[in-house]
């Protein structure tokens, strides 16, 4: 289950902000079922800038001890979430399952297992609290009405919903009460159980007010979320290697790199200029116009002296051995990586190994099918195959010069008998 | 043995067989759970990642290895450049030693690859396996020697514009046709090195121009003053052998007309251009950009500047050419040329620029820059109307991008940009700049030793003068000296900072840099500053004691004439600070042993130091040293003596001989009055 917390998390980062917010919500209900909370704010700092860094923390003070209780209904749940594609799913319709998954739990009943329900209700007070009652206790829920798909059409809407709801909070939710009074009613001695059960919703109201309180500024998940920018933190020297590493590197990313700073604010951070340096044109070019500049048949003088001038003009002392070597491995007096033992073999690099060891197809012509002769060349062209150290044409030459000599030979071979056929 | 061995693998093997069945069936199950598990996720993997994208296959060049390993090595504050650490001896204190031990390295190089190339018959065995060319010798000496087309061929390669151009006349006596190609290669050569054999060794001289111009200028006017000594001469050989050639293509024009304008002969440049319109060339790229780059020479009034070339802008598009960097590079480098209204005008071809699709490169926005901030440096310099703004608006675009380099003129963005940054005195501009400068490869934008030198100058005199002594101190001992060799002006800069900030007890910390940075005996007036700001406040003693030592040793330094060693001159301020230090740190005696200096130097002591050494010499109850007080006074002449000898008398137990000796002072004083 944290895995599907972390796929969130990850695919999260590819959104829009605002889907984003989707997401993070949704992902903060599921995670209140959860066995494991500590995963989350790790996942979290993953795509929260660091302007919002600080402000994390505080969500998950609130969360994780909810996280804690997660409680026999919370492992159905887990199964079930796991299944639904997280991020694309909308949150109506998660609802709708969850409001499907839990109805088989009507069976159960006792007080016991009401108070773990209540245990788990509280968690979604804290969310509760700002967004819906559509997100109330799983065990209640099958006694209130369906939510209303208007309502949850999109996380928009619900978000300056929940802004608004923010005011009253002092008192408890009605559909709450409502909930609370019609699981009590299943049971005997209904009222005592109600009260007990109101009673332990305040006390959880109010231990989320106390929490809520300490965000002196009074912000709100809301507030944070929209002040969050999702964004991509990288270690700076990481991405100085990667930079490095990569031939051809994309320049959004350097890009990126550059708003996540950007984002952070520099001395000047409130100094913010949307339209940098652009304005009029001389509007004397268009983008397509002109063929690609044909492209120089031949590379000129000028050309050449043009690029000796600006290699010149940032030609600078390495700053340390690696660029030395840097150096020389672009004057040519180093190996080049990756190291083999091929270097210098340039002209060699097209001729296939085979030409290089099977030398037999130059015996065909010229020498004969068997005898000493023939044998005394095999023995030759075993030699040539293994030796690395001259080239093909080289072999092949050595060859020819055996078979001149032979056929310069010819009739003295032929007298000693070494030429039968 | 063996079959008892055979029985009890076989029977061991019986029973691992059993177990190994076991786990086999459990193993399978988990396998068929995994399956199972798999095939449940699944969905949900496929739902959430997104299209798998296999990326393109990279091809890692050789230097990618290496340029990885070097990214993680970082500068140590404390050592010096990579290039002394061969020889620790060799590690330069000062900016003099480091411009001599870096010049004398770079000579060294020079003078071994001119022995190699001047005697090559003696480097001809080849040591590297695989040849490595750079190791051999250059041929320097054409090995064609009969007039051919390829001998002429092997004299513009190795760029001998005269023996070419003579080698071109024979073959043309001789009737030879020489190939269109062939002739346009040796007109580039003759236009590229201005009818002149290019010089032998190029970089030297040009190491020497640079560091001899100190005050250093906008890129512009040093290039004009190298480019003054070497004109277009009228009916030189270029434009001999272009009338000469039978068949003209676009490239002869295109030689010519860069050449012209190389050397200063703009408006035969455009007559030339006028000629290739005539006769319907298409002209291409490069010989726009010169011609670009030309245009102000050629019009006086501002406007009419601006309009030549917007036409020849347009002739461009005319043509179908596509515009290069270099082409709106050497637009903006005119618009500086077009008066005030060139600043509206390089911001319209900088948007120009983006809208083509051409990314700027860092010589663009130093174009822009000096368009806007060239009233600040120049003689009737006004700040009213310059404003920060277009810098920051350059450093908004800019930021976080690491550079390449496409211009040659792209060196001198960081120290320009450092230098508006000091003139307008905006702290956070120069911070941001010196970031972009640490981002990828940028520091290699920092030009030569003295550029650089004087980048770092700039930033660091800002620092001193709008941070705290704390954070000056940081970057001082970042910057120091690994980066950067303060001169006495920087020190002073620093010593303010401390006085700002009372942290004057730091001085004898900076005494101790000034002196390794061998400004101790060369920078008169940041000595006595030194010893000034030692002198003048009351601190607690453990200070005075440390600056006591301190100026023990600034006394050092002036008496001590080595042999050939220039030392400075006692001044009466030096003399006198040193001394009212040693007695502020209780140093009676070397306070004392620093009166005879005056004498001997011809400096004539302040009556406030005399007073305190008169009211030292009563506090420990020495009438002696009193009296030799006042007796020093007089020889001084000075009008203080009567003062300073009633002052000894009413003050001090004396003998009779004192007594008298005082009043005959005392008389000869005022008999002076």
């Amino acid at each position: 289950m944290c895995c599907d917390g972390c796929v969130t998390c990850v695919s999260a980062r590819h959104c829009r902000p605002l889907y984003a917010f989707a997401m993070y919500r949704r992902v903060f209900l599921s995670l209140s079922h959860f066995q494991q909370p500590v995963v989350f704010p790790q996942d979290a700092c993953i795509y929260s800038p660091k302007c919002i860094s600080a402000a994390t923390p505080r969500i998950f003070r609130a969360a994780a001890p909810c996280g804690y209780r997660g409680l026999s209904t919370g492992s159905v749940l887990c199964s079930e979430i796991k299944d639904e594609p997280p991020p694309l799913k909308t949150k109506e319709k998660a609802q709708e399952e969850r409001a499907e998954e839990t109805s088989p739990q009507t069976g159960r009943s006792g007080k016991e297992k009401l108070l773990a329900l209540l245990g788990d209700m509280k968690v979604q007070v804290t969310t509760k609290r700002r967004a819906r009652p559509m997100a109330a206790a799983p065990g209640p829920v099958q006694k209130r009405p369906e939510p209303r798909p208007g309502e949850m059409e999109s996380t928009i809407s619900m978000f300056q919903e929940a802004t608004a709801a923010g005011g009253k909070r002092d008192t408890l939710n009605p559909a709450l009460v409502a909930a609370a009074s019609a699981a009590a009613a299943s049971l005997p001695d209904g009222s005592r159980v109600e009260s007990e059960l109101l009673q332990q919703l305040r006390k959880h109201e109010a231990v989320v007010q106390a929490q809520a309180g300490q965000r002196a500024d009074g912000r709100t998940l809301g507030n944070i979320i929209a002040n969050m920018k999702v964004g991509r933190r990288g270690h700076p020297n990481q991405q100085g290697a990667r930079r490095a590493l990569d031939d051809d590197e994309d320049d959004g990313a350097a890009q990126r790199h550059a708003q996540a700073r950007g984002v952070g604010g520099g001395p000047d951070g409130e100094r913010k200029r949307r339209s940098q340096l652009t304005g009029k044109r001389l509007n004397i070019f268009s983008k397509t116009a002109g063929q690609d500049a044909v492209a120089a048949p031949t590379l000129t003088l000028w050309d050449l002296e043009l690029a000796n001038a600006i290699a010149a003009a940032v030609k600078a002392v390495p700053r340390n051995g690696f660029e030395e070597m840097i150096q020389w491995t672009k004057e040519g007096k180093l190996w080049r990586y990756p190291i083999d033992n091929e270097a210098g073999l340039e002209e060699e690099a097209h001729v296939p190994f085979h030409e290089h060891v099977f030398l037999e197809r130059h015996l065909e012509d010229g020498f004969p099918k068997r005898g000493p002769v023939r044998h005394f060349m095999e023995l030759v062209v075993l030699g040539l195959a293994k030796n690395p150290y001259v080239t093909v044409n080289q072999k092949v030459q050595h060859i020819a010069w055996f078979r001149d000599y032979f056929r310069a030979k010819e009739d003295i071979l032929s007298e000693a008998g070494a030429l039968q056929n | 043995m063996a079959a008892l061995c055979g029985g009890v693998v076989g029977s061991s093997f019986c029973r691992n067989h059993q177990l190994f069945r076991l786990l086999h069936k459990s193993f399978i199950g988990r396998l068929g759970c995994n399956h199972v598990a798999a095939q449940h996720t699944a969905p949900s993997e496929t739902g959430s990642a997104q299209e798998i994208i296999i990326p393109r296959k990279k091809k890692w060049n050789e230097e990618a290895v290496l340029q990885a390993l070097a990214s993680t090595v970082n500068r140590d504050p404390t050592a010096s450049h990579y290039r002394f650490q061969d020889d620790a001896f060799l590690t330069p204190k000062t900016s003099s030693e480091f411009k001599l031990f870096s010049q004398s390295q770079e000579a060294g190089k020079n003078a071994a690859e001119y022995v190699v190339n001047t005697y090559p018959k003696y480097f001809t065995k080849d040591y590297a396996e695989p040849h490595v060319p750079c190791l051999m010798p250059d041929t320097l000496k054409p090995q064609v020697s009969d007039v051919s087309e390829g001998a002429l061929k092997e004299l513009i390669q190795l760029r001998k514009v005269r023996q070419a151009v003579s080698m071109y006349d024979q073959l043309l006596q001789a009737g030879t046709a020489v190939s269109l190609e062939m002739t346009n290669d040796l007109l580039d050569l003759i236009c590229f090195y201005g009818d002149q054999d290019p010089q032998q060794e190029e970089t030297p001289d040009q190491e020497k121009s640079e560091d001899g111009e100190e005050q250093e200028l906008p890129p512009k006017s040093r290039r004009g003053r190298s480019r003054k000594l070497e004109v277009w001469r009228k009916d030189n050989n270029a434009e001999r052998i272009f009338n000469l050639m039978a068949e003209r293509s676009e490239r002869s024009y295109s030689a010519l007309i860069r050449g012209m304008v190389k050397y200063g002969a703009q408006l035969k440049a455009f007559d030339l251009y006028a000629d290739m319109l005539n006769n319907r060339m298409s002209v291409d790229v490069n010989t726009f950009n010169a011609l670009i780059i030309a245009a102000p020479e050629v019009r006086q009034k501002y406007n009419e500047k601006w309009e030549l070339i917007v036409e020849i802008l347009k002739q461009m598009k005319e043509q179908g050419m596509r515009p290069s960097l270099l082409t709106f590079n050497a637009v903006l480098k005119s618009s500086r040329r077009c008066g005030p209204a060139g600043r509206m005008q390089a911001l319209q071809t900088l948007s120009e620029m983006k809208a083509v699709g051409i990314e700027p490169s860092l010589a663009s926005y130093n174009h822009i820059l000096a368009a806007f901030y060239r009233t600040v440096f120049g003689p009737s310099a006004s700040f009213s109307n310059v404003s920060s703004d277009i810098l920051h608006k350059v450093m908004d675009e800019v930021s976080g991008k690491s550079f390449i380099a496409r211009d040659p003129d792209d060196v001198h963005f960081f120290n320009y940009g450092m230098k508006i940054c000091c003139s307008l005195k905006d702290l956070g501009l120069a911070y941001r700049l010196h970031q972009l400068l640490g981002v990828g490869d940028n520091w290699r934008f920092l030009g030569s030793p003295s550029q650089e030198a004087h980048y770092y100058g700039r930033f660091f005199h800002l620092i001193c003068m709008m941070e705290t002594v704390d954070t000056v101190l940081l970057w001082y001992r970042d910057l120091v000296p690994s980066l950067f060799y303060p001169n006495s002006g920087a020190m002073r800069d620093v010593l303010q900072a401390l006085d700002t900030d009372n942290r004057l007890d730091l001085i004898p910390e900076i005494w101790k840099d000034i002196k390794r940075l061998g400004l101790s005996n060369k920078a008169g007036d940041l000595v006595e500053e030194v010893l000034s700001l030692m002198a003048r406040d009351k601190h607690s003693p453990e200070v005075h004691e440390s600056f006591a030592e301190c100026a023990l040793e600034v006394k050092a330094t002036y008496g001590s004439g080595e042999q050939g060693q220039v030392t400075l001159d006692w001044t009466a301020s030096a003399l006198g600070n040193i001394a009212s230090i040693l007695l502020a740190a209780g140093r009676t005696k070397q306070a004392w042993d620093m009166l005879p200096l005056f004498k001997a130097n011809n400096r004539v002591p302040a009556e406030k130091l005399l007073d305190d050494f008169l009211s030292s010499a009563m506090l420990r109850g020495d009438p002696q040293r009193a009296v030799t007080l006042v007796q020093l006074s007089a020889s001084f002449s000075l009008p203080a003596t009567a003062r300073l000898a009633q002052r000894v008398q009413q003050e001090c137990e004396l003998n009779e001989e004192h007594k008298t000796l005082l009043v005959e002072l005392e008389a000869l004083s005022h008999d002076k009055d």
